[in-house]
């Protein structure tokens, strides 16, 4: 399997997860943003409108671009390390691999973080603490990686030493589950949420998102893992004229 | 006897990552820093502001701490 050929597949399927996590912005989570914008300008506070940037308009049609080369930076980036990690990964195809990374980059990325520091529409955060809130997702992005690569390292390890696969996997996945609840409870509490914003529009903002970076996860795993196991099926049957 | 019964038929060979794919990596991961997070670390506060304007419903979106 060519470096290069693997590099290709990541940027191709970076730009079809980009495209996905961009319709879902466009269609699932603006209208949230909307909603959160009109508890804004009901604000007597709202003064600092009058010095707006960019205009709405200019707002909604770059957050669609950034989603979409936010797709294709994490498709190259996941291409080097699946290309680094391939032999190592669990699954008998390339594709079974392919969703094994994206799973474990979704639960690192997206799952953990949403947890400390969830996400919130426009209205809610305070511009004082958006370092500490940053500080603490980027915290536990890298916590969740470290403690993904050491799972991989404590399997190899009691391979050696456990008989039986079901009990070395129950031990990882237990293992894995202490450190994610021991994480959660050190990690302090992010910002409250202000009274005047309603519940049900924080819990469809975080759904919305959630969804959003679903697609982009889902479809940068399913369209990699079908272009490597494309490749891999060309090399084990060259042109079956 | 711990033979791993999850693994391949045939052991894979490692994929040759050539070094400049690290360097590649980064620049892709700052990439993504400077779209979702740069508020002021590495750009003027003008810079950094318009930037974070003009990015503000993806960051929101992507669920990255924003404002």
């Amino acid at each position: 399997m060519r470096f290069s050929h693997l590099l290709r597949h990541g940027a191709l399927a970076g730009a079809v997860a980009g495209v996905s996590a961009a319709s879902v912005l466009w269609l699932v989570v603006e209208p949230v943003i909307r909603r959160a914008l009109a508890v804004e300008d009901a604000r007597p506070s709202h003064e600092h409108a009058h010095e707006e940037l960019v205009t709405r308009g200019q707002q909604v049609v770059a957050g669609i671009l950034t989603a979409g080369i936010v797709g294709v930076l994490f498709g190259v980036a996941f291409a080097v390390v699946f290309a680094k990690a391939r032999h190592r990964l669990p699954g008998r195809t390339d594709q079974g691999r392919v969703a094994v990374l994206a799973a474990i980059g979704y639960a690192v990325f997206i799952l953990l973080p949403a947890l400390t520091v969830p996400a919130n529409p426009p209205s809610v955060g305070d511009p004082d603490t958006v370092t500490r809130r940053t500080l603490l997702y980027l915290l536990t992005i890298l916590v969740g990686a470290l403690l993904a690569g050491l799972l991989f390292a404590a399997d190899r390890w009691l391979g050696g030493r456990v008989g039986r696969d079901a009990v070395r996997r129950t031990a990882v996945v237990l293992l894995g589950a202490a450190a994610v609840t021991a994480l959660l409870v050190v990690m302090p509490a992010p910002d409250p949420i202000p009274g005047d914003v309603p519940a049900a529009l924080i819990w469809d903002f975080r759904m919305a998102s959630l969804a959003q970076l679903a697609a982009m996860w889902g479809a940068l795993g399913l369209v990699f893992g079908l272009l490597v196991d494309q490749e891999e099926a060309t090399v084990r049957e060259p042109v079956a004229v | 006897m711990a033979a791993p019964s999850s693994a391949a038929a045939t052991p894979l060979s490692p994929v040759v990552v050539p070094l400049w794919a690290w360097a590649l990596l980064a620049l892709a991961l700052f990439g993504v820093y400077l779209l979702l997070q740069e508020n002021g670390a590495l750009l003027t506060q003008a810079q950094a502001g318009y930037l974070h304007e003009l990015t503000h419903d993806a960051r929101h979106a992507l669920g990255v701490p924003c404002h």
